[in-house]
């Protein structure tokens, strides 16, 4: 795997990577490299969601895209996502709803409602986005607090 | 307004750092090196190529004694095998390199050589006439429990409905979604390590039995938690990283991949139970249960979990005349561990699903059946333990109106079902809690670490804030390493707040005590915030706490006082105990839930559509997080329900070894849960507080399998309720 030099916006900071290998995640590029460790390391297969980040402003799990796959674009974590409005909306509702037991899923959570937020907000099809959050796994909650903190942001529920 | 958790905001932010995002200047990566067959023994285990790497520190059996200076730990088994592998992936040699890369690497280029030996996959395949006579002396059984009372065989004899079946339930993991993880540090004759564990003290003991250290060297600094159920119980990667930073004089981080997880997770394992229940005149006159369970490669001697588990299977149910006899199998997988009220939903799932059968059998109305045999407050179980302020009654009761009223409005295809489940909440675990009381608030120190249900940081203050009246706002749960802390054994068995809660309390008590001689009062104080200030209350009166500290109080920060609770154990009557140790259950809480499912009779697939918990819970402690406790193991139950079994080929090898093919329960499959405390029955934690943290799973199978059984006639024996197997159910209906 030859090194690759990568150039990318992580949270509106401009980053230049040098001797990255080509084979690298962009979830350890995040942790390990930049170390912003809000990003959490789950299953690596996909299957827990718990690395969700923004590429572009599109939810993606970051252990299934390689850095050099998002050379040029724009990367948002946990870190920066309180700067959106979407997002610190999203945060506000999970705190108000005490949508959180161990943690170690909310950063994704965070990350992948925040974007399908973003997608396609439209009160008539909120449900199925929430479904859409079923590659998101939760061990402690039960998802029920999580579903109360979604729909507090529900289109035109005015809240928060 | 309730008080919100305190670890939201760092949460939500992503500022948390859990043991999987440790890192140390100067670290190297550590990483196993993988048994290659279920069972053999070890010819070479030969480092040489991972030590030919530049800067790769490799360590197997043969470096055991010399990296902790010629010492024998006591445990049982040794960090590394020396002779034989028991399990597939058993790590059998470890390996610590600059990156993670070359750690892989290095752990690849292992030369192991094994004469395999035949693999003990299913447990059925070793007693194919089970229960065999002379099964107890296998040399496959790792223990064995036998107990009876009355004359079981006449009340067979004169029984008008004997009803016998078989049940199979299936091995469960933990899923915490964050991976084992740790940071080792060695230096000297201190053994420092970080780790995301449930137990720090639980961890420093067990390393010192591997590592043959005395406890007074090893500083286990427990990190935050991302979830535990059990599997975050005792120490896992610890030793190995402890030797890896002792070998290469570095910090060394060592973590599981989400693969390994599975692979080498104790888990709850695979059962089969036989079930036999003698009626006449609409009572029960005899229970038999014979219980095989696979406990993997668990020491002889050392299981716990036959003894402990096969009480459940008697259920809360009145058994004047019973026999029970289990038998601990061992097989070549790893050894078996605790899963959130270890192996409890699978007993609740077979002894409720074969009351059911009973009742049906003998042509009367299962809940109510269930509702006449329940222990009630004063009785006494089939082991001799009195049953204390008894709540379940009552949640049976409240349950079936519920499901009376949701039967009445449901549609063909879908069913409503009814379960309970009982749990035995105190451990005799012991924990102490030092509390320091200033003007500015009160700080609780403490040992454990919060691994999520809020038992540490919510309930802790929630008790201090209802004994003393200062404002959660005004508390704080504050974590110290185990060179600093007083013990506590940890978070498990539900005893958080049951235990050290009433550590809390205690040393609470002792400094309202101390205030009340202070200010002279002779009636009830309590304290409250003023302004910027605590301040003590007696009637009318009020008296600043700045102005009631001595002199030396004020330089040590405050009032100290600490607290302990060495949970009494319960006792048992030996007189049933044929052969075996049981264990002693004490402080019953129990709970009831109402399921009803929609099931699509074509594939057999089920959808949970609705739900209900009704639990004992003494006192409700935090109303937030008992609610949230109840609503997460729901959820978690439904995935041992129905879709989660970690499947192993004969030959040993886990074949779901992941969350993809293992699959637990998403947020489109979770349904809405309505939850009711049933109060007034106390227990013998802090204000008759019981523990919460495992209760909410345990009826859920089965409240799903009687729902499934009302929807369609399908009645499965085997965990979980796959499509196939309800499909498959679907073609024998009952009568």
């Amino acid at each position: 795997m030859t090194p690759v030099a990568i150039r990318l916006t992580v949270n509106g900071r401009p980053e230049s990577l040098v001797d990255v290998p080509s084979g690298e995640r962009l979830l350890d590029t995040l942790r390990w490299r930049l170390s912003l460790k809000g990003t959490k390391e789950g299953c690596r297969t996909g299957g827990c969601g718990a690395c969700t980040v923004l590429v572009d402003g599109r939810s993606t799990l970051s252990c299934l895209t390689l850095a050099r796959e998002v050379e040029g674009s724009e990367i948002t974590t946990i870190e920066g996502v309180g700067r959106d409005g979407t997002g610190a909306r999203v945060q506000e509702a999970f705190r108000a709803a005490g949508a959180v037991q161990c943690g170690y899923c909310t950063p994704g959570f965070v990350m992948a409602l925040t974007g399908l937020l973003k997608e396609r907000a439209r009160a008539d099809g909120f449900d199925a986005l929430l479904e859409d959050l079923g590659g998101n796994l939760c061990r402690c909650t039960g998802y029920a607090a999580i579903v109360r903190a979604a729909a507090a942001l529900r289109p035109g529920t005015g809240a928060p | 307004m309730t008080a919100l958790r305190p670890d939201l905001a760092e949460k939500v932010n992503g500022t948390v750092r859990y043991g999987a995002d440790l890192e140390a200047p100067g670290m190297l990566w550590g990483a196993l090196v993988p048994a290659p067959v279920a069972h053999g023994r070890i010819r070479t285990v030969d480092l040489a190529p991972a030590r030919a790497l530049s800067g790769v520190v490799a360590i197997g059996a043969a470096d055991l004694s010399k990296l902790v200076g010629g010492r024998e730990g006591d445990a049982l088994r040794p960090a590394f095998p020396h002779e034989t592998i028991e399990y597939l992936h058993q790590p059998i040699a470890a390996v610590a390199a600059p990156t993670l890369a070359l750690a892989r690497a290095a752990a690849r280029a292992v030369r192991v050589v094994v004469d395999p030996l035949p693999v003990v996959s299913d447990l059925e395949s070793l007693f194919p006439a089970w229960p065999p006579p002379e099964a107890s002396r296998s040399p496959a059984v790792a223990a064995h429990v036998h107990a009876r009372r009355g004359d079981v065989e006449e009340a067979f004899r004169r029984a008008e409905t004997v009803v016998r079946e078989l049940y199979r339930t299936a091995s469960v993991h933990q899923v915490a979604l964050e991976p084992h993880a740790c940071l080792a540090e060695v230096s000297g004759e201190r053994w420092h390590v970080r780790t995301s564990t449930q137990s720090p003290f639980g961890v420093r003991e067990d390393v010192a039995s591997v590592l043959g250290i005395p406890e007074s060297s090893i500083v286990v600094d427990g990190t935050w938690v991302g979830g535990g159920f059990g599997g975050k119980g005792s120490s896992f990667l610890e030793p190995w990283a402890l030797l890896l930073s002792r070998a290469s004089g570095r910090p060394v981080r060592l973590a599981l991949t989400y693969r390994e997880e599975f692979l080498l997770g104790r888990t709850t394992l695979p059962s089969v139970v036989r079930m036999e229940t003698a009626v006449a005149g609409g009572r029960i006159t005899a229970r038999r249960v014979r219980l095989l369970l696979d406990v993997g490669t668990s020491l002889p001697g050392r299981d716990f979990a036959t003894g402990y588990s096969i009480g459940f299977l008697l259920g809360p149910y009145r058994s004047p005349v019973f026999e029970v006899e289990g038998y601990a199998v061992r097989t070549n997988k790893p050894p078996f561990g605790p899963h959130r009220a270890p192996f409890a939903p699978q007993c609740a799932f077979v002894v409720e699903s074969h009351l059911e059968s009973v009742a049906r059998a003998a042509g009367l109305d299962p809940v109510a059946f269930k509702a006449d045999h329940l222990w009630r407050t004063g009785d006494s179980t089939p082991f001799g333990q009195t049953v204390a302020d008894f709540g379940l009654p009552a949640a049976l009761a409240a349950a079936r109106t519920l499901a009376d009223e949701w039967r009445r409005a449901s549609v063909p295809g879908r069913g409503v079902g009814v379960a309970v489940g009982f749990w035995s909440t105190s451990t005799g675990a012991g924990g102490e809690a030092h509390l320091v009381l200033a003007p500015s608030g009160l700080r609780i120190l403490q040992g454990e670490r919060e691994i999520g249900s809020g038992s540490v940081l919510v309930g802790l203050a929630a008790v201090a804030e209802r004994r003393s009246g200062i404002p959660r706002s005004r508390i704080r749960v504050e974590y110290a390493d185990t060179s600093r802390a007083p013990y506590d054994a940890g978070v498990f068995g539900s005893r958080t707040v049951g235990a050290l809660g009433r550590a809390v309390d205690e040393a609470l008590v002792s400094l309202l005590g101390s205030l009340r001689a202070r200010i002279g009062a002779d009636g009830p104080i309590s304290l409250a915030e003023e302004g910027e200030e605590i301040v003590v209350r007696a009637g009318e009166r009020r008296w600043p706490l700045s102005e009631l500290l001595t002199p030396a109080e004020r330089a040590a920060g405050g009032i100290h006082a600490g607290g302990k609770h060495y949970g009494r154990a319960g006792t048992l009557d030996e007189r049933v105990v044929v052969d075996g140790a049981f264990y002693p259950y004490t402080d019953f809480t129990g709970a009831a839930h109402v399921a009803e499912v929609a099931v699509d009779p074509a594939t057999g697939a089920i959808r949970v559509v609705r739900y209900a918990a009704f639990h004992d819970v003494g006192t409700v402690i935090d109303a937030p997080s008992a609610r949230a406790q109840v609503e997460g193991g729901v959820v978690m139950g439904l995935g041992t329900a129905l879709t989660e079994e970690a499947i192993w080929s004969e030959d040993g090898r886990l074949l779901n070894a992941g969350l993809v093919d293992y699959r637990i329960p998403t947020l489109g499959e979770a349904p809405p849960i309505d939850v009711t405390f049933v109060e007034g029955y106390p227990g013998a934690g802090p204000f008759g507080a019981k523990g919460l943290g495992e209760p909410p799973i345990i009826p859920v199978p089965a409240a799903v399998a009687s729902a499934v059984r009302a929807a369609v006639g399908a009645h499965a024996t085997e965990l979980p309720l796959t499509p196939e197997r309800i499909a498959r159910a679907l073609k024998r209906p009952e009568p």
